[in-house]
This record gives structure tokens, sequence and C-alpha cells, in this order.
């Protein structure tokens, strides 16, 4: 009884020791996690893969701290000690850089870079953005849209490669790197060196058929997704209802066939090396005209004029960057007869709209101010005159309107020439021959590189890019009512340039602004929303904002916000949304009708069946599947030591092996084992 | 089973089952038998069905060996054109290895 009272008291006290001591885990004692870091990472196309992976469980390699390309060159000749990584400011990432690093890649295990003084120029798009994608000879080397891009977003890199915004992060890195790497490069071989473990291992390879067929494949045992396609949706609205209504009832509703219809379009996509975007100037500057103009069109024209059988469509288009997913998709399901939904063709309650149908394709693409506004188209008609003219007429801005016939820069009018070559359509931007933008699709097109700054509610200065984009959408506006109404506006509705400002500003800052409480009562991330269209099998935050904001701006309140508010009963043709009553009254709450809706913006690639990907006819891009993505920091022991410790243990091993043999062999000596006489036979 | 405790004629059995076992495309039973009556065919001092299972043995030896160099060559030339084998590879393939051509 007592001993039993005896050992609870040990194992209390025991135990509570044992509570006292440091119960780190071994891999938290070796390790320091480094947060706030995004990868680079693989996407595939018919034929290549582009982007980067690590090595399977991760690549290591030793900190190398650079400031400027001596430093670089210096470890690429005297590094001794096995594989580095390099960290670097993004001012010395160039294209020359990248390629002297993959070319001595046995000496390079991964790439990290932390953000600097911005660059002149940082576009890893190519020169010709989706050149294959787009009519011929709308591009060349000698004169490209985008003569700072270097490929390298199209490279296919042989080692992991991190942005890492963190500047206490980069402090970090850098610290250890002080303390035990920069001193004595000669004899780093003999010493403990702080390193880098890169996690981004990729699943899919080669090609989006190689990994498509190995996704399906069902003799697989072990049977993993390798790869989605990139993929949203498009945004779409009108800006009268699709259908004729008899009063207020949409019972008898009748679906209007015989419309034409005038096309505002933009892309509302972008891109970047690393897994973060920007995309201020492309594509924002385009989807805030096009929210603007959808805004003051509703205005202009509230209800559906009788006697006009034309109306306005305003098209996001999503993928774009990633050769035109969201237009092909769109063009794809309009020639089908499956836009704006797939019910079957001449059914009695939505009209089915085909490319013929299109009298007009406006497209908003960088419209941040430049010397001008321009606009593009490749043949002359007498419809686009007319429209280029009475731009012209209506520009309130002190920045002309410029044509520029037998031109197309990167736009999703493209796929609209491509695949119906009489659609007549322009391009409105900011520039002439080369994008005033230097850093298209990537990570600097921020704010500063439109120099936006958010006003909040006070007076709107008249340089600023508010202004101009107001400007733009009320000349478009205007040019639309007077080709829709054939007379020119003169009734005072104007833009409200707090609007454009705050559009802005949630879609570049603050995405929890007052614009998103107003269509939507979640909270949001903090930090700015990803315009990166992403795979298909996840929906973005800034399709379905958008989404709301056009129903908002295009729709009619119709009655207080109520439990019937709901697209529960839809019938297809009105989509409802409980929406604020205005930017000053938030939590005034009414229910809105909008012809507003989403389309698949899946290419068509991966819907046909036994599509051929060596026709190239549509985007084919898709991302590769990863685990476990992020980087960790720790000290390598010196290679002496390592080959002390694998000495040590072979030593070990091949005693312990000599002692096993000999004790059994002698087992009765030691043990005193009577020795077993064999049985008789035959037993 | 202790092979020193069996009588010779269930060692003739047992290694004539063994050998005829292996047609049924199983090279380790070959193999198995080479091995496990290897003493017995060519180390023991003769006896009557020594001579019936030395044959077997050798037989089995032959065929496990044979096995082997077949299945190393389709081993070797699998692997080395795997990638470029593209969807007929993948086809035959159990296993597919992550992130690899």
């Amino acid at each position: 009884m007592l001993n039993k009272v005896f050992f609870a008291l040990l194992l209390v006290y025991t135990s509570s020791y044992i509570l006292e001591s440091n119960a780190d885990r071994l891999k938290d004692q070796m390790y320091i996690k480094i947060n706030g870091s995004v990868a680079c990472y693989r996407r595939m196309n018919s034929t290549h893969q582009i982007g980067c992976s690590s090595n399977r469980g991760g690549s290591i390699g030793i900190i190398h701290y650079c400031d400027t390309s001596q430093d670089l060159d210096f470890i690429l000749k005297n590094g001794s000690a096995g594989q580095y990584i390099p960290v670097i400011p993004t001012s010395l990432f160039s294209l020359d850089v990248m390629t002297e690093l993959i070319s001595n890649k046995h000496k390079i295990a991964g790439l990290i870079l932390h953000p600097t003084e911005k660059p002149d120029k940082f576009s890893h798009d190519t020169q010709c953005p989706n050149s294959r994608y787009s009519v011929d000879g709308t591009c060349s080397s000698k004169s490209s849209w985008n003569p700072w891009g270097t490929g390298l977003l199209f490279a296919d890199i042989p080692f992991p490669m991190f942005f890492t915004e963190n500047q206490e992060q980069v402090q970090i890195i850098k610290q250890c790197f002080q303390n035990f790497n920069n001193f004595s490069y000669s004899t780093q071989g003999d010493r403990s060196l702080c390193s880098l473990e890169l996690s981004a291992f990729m699943y899919a390879t080669t090609s989006t058929p190689t990994c498509r067929r190995r996704n399906n494949i069902i003799t697989n045992l072990n049977p993993v997704k390798l790869c989605d396609p990139l993929g949203d949706s498009n945004v779409w609205g009108s800006l009268f209802p699709l259908v004729e209504q008899q009063e207020a009832n949409n019972q008898n509703a009748k679906p209007i066939n015989d419309y034409k219809y005038i096309v505002v379009a933009a892309r509302m996509d972008t891109t970047s090396l690393f897994e973060k975007t920007s995309g201020a100037e492309s594509p924002i500057t385009g989807v805030v005209t096009l929210l603007s103009i959808a805004k003051l069109l509703k205005q202009m024209l509230p209800d559906n004029v009788s006697g006009v059988r034309k109306n306005v469509l305003f098209i996001l288009f999503n993928g774009e960057t990633y050769d035109y997913i969201g237009s092909q998709r769109l063009l794809y399901d309009m020639e089908r007869g499956h836009f704006p939904t797939d019910l079957p063709i001449n059914n009695d309650i939505l009209p089915t709209i085909y490319p013929e149908n299109i009298t007009l394709f406006i497209e908003l693409s960088q419209l941040a101010p430049g010397r001008a506004t321009y606009a593009h188209y490749i043949a002359n008609s007498e419809l686009i005159n007319k429209f280029v003219q009475s731009l012209s007429e209506n520009n309130p801005s002190n920045l002309p309107v410029n044509s520029v016939p037998n031109s197309l820069p990167p736009s999703s009018l493209h796929t609209f020439i491509r695949g119906n070559s009489s659609i007549k359509g322009l391009v409105l931007t900011n520039h002439e021959k080369e994008y005033r933008n230097h850093y298209y699709n990537s990570l600097y097109d921020n704010a500063s590189n439109i120099e936006f700054v958010y006003m909040n509610g006070s007076n709107i200065p008249h340089n600023s890019i508010q202004k101009y984009v107001g400007d733009v959408a009320t000349m478009v506006a205007k040019s639309i009512y007077q080709e829709l109404m054939g007379q020119n506006y003169t009734d005072l509705a104007v833009l409200n340039l707090t609007l454009v400002d705050e559009m802005f500003h949630c879609y570049l800052e603050d995405p929890n602004c007052k614009l998103h409480m107003a269509v939507q009562k979640g909270r949001l991330p903090k930090s700015p929303l990803s315009l990166y269209v992403g795979v298909s099998v996840v929906d973005n935050f800034f399709t379905t904002l958008v989404t709301r904001t056009l129903a908002w701006f295009t729709g009619d309140p119709v009655a207080p916000s109520g439990p019937n508010c709901t697209n529960l009963v839809g019938n297809h043709v009105f989509v409802y949304y409980n929406l604020s009553h205005s930017l000053d009254r938030l939590d005034d709450m009414w229910c809105y009708r909008a012809t507003v809706n989403m389309t698949e913006a899946v290419s068509p690639a991966f819907i046909i069946e036994d599509y051929d990907w060596s026709s190239n006819k549509y985007s084919s891009w898709s991302e590769s599947t990863w685990n476990d993505m992020g980087m960790r920091m720790f000290l390598t022991p010196s290679s002496a030591h390592q080959k002390v410790t694998i000495t040590l243990g072979s030593i070990v091993m091949i005693f312990s092996f000599i002692i096993v043999y000999f004790m059994k062999s002698k087992s009765h000596v030691l043990f005193n084992l009577p020795v077993r006489e064999d049985p008789p036979a035959n037993c | 089973m202790d092979l020193s405790k069996v009588p010779n004629e269930k060692k003739l059995h047992l290694s004539k089952w063994y050998f005829r076992a292996g047609f049924a495309l199983l090279p380790f039973v070959w193999a198995v038998n080479a091995i496990w009556f290897f003493n017995e065919a060519f180390r023991k001092p003769e006896y009557n069905e020594q001579k019936q299972i030395r044959k077997y043995v050798i037989y089995s030896g032959m065929g496990a060996l044979l096995w082997l160099i077949l299945i190393v060559t389709w081993i070797t030339v699998f692997q080395i054109n795997r990638a470029s084998w593209g969807e007929f590879a993948d086809k035959i393939s159990f296993i597919i290895p992550l992130g690899t051509p």
C-alpha cells in the first residue's frame, strides 16, 4: 500500500519536472520559419511548362545576400560550399541576371526577391502579349506593345523563386547571413552555414495534355489531381432588360429576339511572376471605366425607350492574360447559341445572342492619363468613323481623342475578329504604339503607377486619374447614347467622380471600402484582392464583387429589401440582389433587379470532348497543384561535421552486428543455457 | 522445413513441384528452388534421387536467371523511355511519379 502511494507521488513529481522543461519540438528548435513570402508556381500550355518548382521535399541552398550584381557574380565564381540561394532586390532582377543564374543552375538552389525602390521597368510578360491568339500583323518585334517585356513569365525556371515582401523577414535572413556566411569565403566549406529550404514542389509537368491525361488515368494506383484549368467567370450585364414586359409583373415577359447590341468590354485579370498581383493600369483602369459608363448610361436612360431596337451589353472578360480564355469561351458559347444562358434556342424566356447581333464592340483597355486617348481599330468603316467622331465631339477632357487605324493592341477584340472578321470594333487606350505602362502584368503596376490618391469624398483634382477616367466614361457614354437614340444627349446626368474615386480605392487599396459594403455585407480580406484569374475550381472575390457592383449600377430598386428578394425562383431573366440605397445610406437596403450574370470563363479546350491539343485553337493554360509551399531557415553543419556523423554511425552499426553475432554464437556460455540435442529424426 | 530431416523421395517431390509451379509465371519459386536445393543437388554425397534434383535445380536456376535478365532489360528500357513514350507509358503505369515528365 505504502509502496503504491510512494510511486504515485514519484510520478507526480517527475511529470511536474518534465512540464517545466523546454518542450519545443526538435523541428522548431532547428528551423526558423520565414513568413510572408509568395512563390512562383508552374503553369502549362499545350506544349510547354512555365514557372518554377522546387525539388520534392524542398530545395536547400546557402544564403547569399546580394546588394549589387557584383555580389551575385562573386558567389557564382567563388562559391565553394555547394548550392546557393541568392537573396536579391527587385531592382537587380532582370533578364540578364536570370539568364546567368539559369546557365549556372548547378550552383543555384533557388532565388529570393525582396522589394526595393521601384525599378524603371518591370514587366515579365512577352513583348507581344498573347501574340499567338491575336490577329496577324498586329505586333512585331520591331514595333511591340510591351518593349520592356522580358518574357520571364513564360520561361521554365529550373529553381524555386519566392518574393518576400516583409522587410522584417528579409532582415532576419540578412542577419543570419552576416553572422555565419559573410566572411572568409574560401573556408565556407569547413564551417556551419546559414541556409534556406524552399518548398514549392509542383505536381504537374510537361504540358496540359500530359497532366490532364494523368489526372484521368484509371489504372493509376495513387490518383492525385495534378493540374486544374485556369479560369473563373466572365461578368455581363445589359442596360435594358432582355425581355419585353407587360407592365411590372414579369409573368408575361417575352424575349426580344431582334435587338442589336453594342458591346462595351474590358478585361478583368492580370498576373505576375508570383502569387501576388497588383494590376492598377491593367486591368483596373478599364474595369472602372466600364463600370462608370454603365452607371452613367443608366442615369441617362433609366428605362427602355420604345422604338429603339438596340441594347448595350457590358462584358468583363476574365483570364484574358492567358491567351484570352474568357473571350474565347464567350464567343464559343455565343456561336453555339449558349449566350446568355444555355437554354434551348428559340425558348420563350430569354433571347439568344449571336455574334452577328453585335453591331459595335468597344473595348476599354489601359486608361491611365497619357498623351491622348487613342481609338485603335483594324478595319475602317463608316460606323467606326462616326463613333470616333462623336467621341471627339463629346470629349470633355483636354486630352484629344486620336484614331489609330490598322492597329490593335492586345485585347479581347482579337478573339472576336478572329472568329468573325466582319465584327466592327475599337479599343480605347492611352497609348499609340507601345504601352505607357512600364509594369504591365507585374507587381509594380500598383496605385502609384497610375498616380492614384484616394480623395475620400473631397473634391477630385483636375489632373487626376479619377477625373481622366470620368472624362473617358462620359464621352463613351454620350457617344453610345447618340448611337442608340440617334440624337445628342442634352439632359443633365453627370458621372459622380466620388464613385470613381471609391472604385479605385476598393480595387487597389482596401477591399472593405464603402462601395463594397454597399453591395455585400461580408468581411473581405485586408489586402487588395487578387486579380489573377486562378484555377476554375476556385471562385474569385473580385469577380463576385464586380458582378454585384454592375448590378447595383444598372439595376432598378424594386422594393425594400425583404425575404422575397431571392433568386431561388429565378427564371434567368432577372437577378435580384439586396443592395444599399446609396453610398451615404449603407444601411438602407433595397431589393435590386438587374440583368446581370456570369458565364463560365474556362477555355473551350477543356470542355470539348476529344479536343485536339495540337490544333492550338483555344487557350490551353492550366496550373499545377502542390501540397505545401513555404520556406524556412536553418544552419547546415560543416561538411567535416557531416562526415564525422556518418562515419560514427556506420562504425556503430558494424560493431553492433559483430556483437550480436558473437553473443548469439556464445549464448549458451553467456546465459548458461543447456545445449539442446537435436531431436530424433522423422518428427 | 529442415531439409536434412526430409527423406530423399520427399525432396525430389518438392523440387519437382517447385520447378513445375514456376511455369505459372512465378520466377521467385524457381529462384527459391535453385537456392534451397543447391546443397542437396551439388554438395551432398551421392544418392539415388540426386541426379533428378540436380536437373530441376539447374533448370530452375536458368529460368530464374532468364526472368532476371528480361525484367532488368524491360525496366531499363521503360525507365529510359517513359517520358518520350508519352501516353502509352502512362497507360501501362500503375504509379506515375509526381513532378517528373
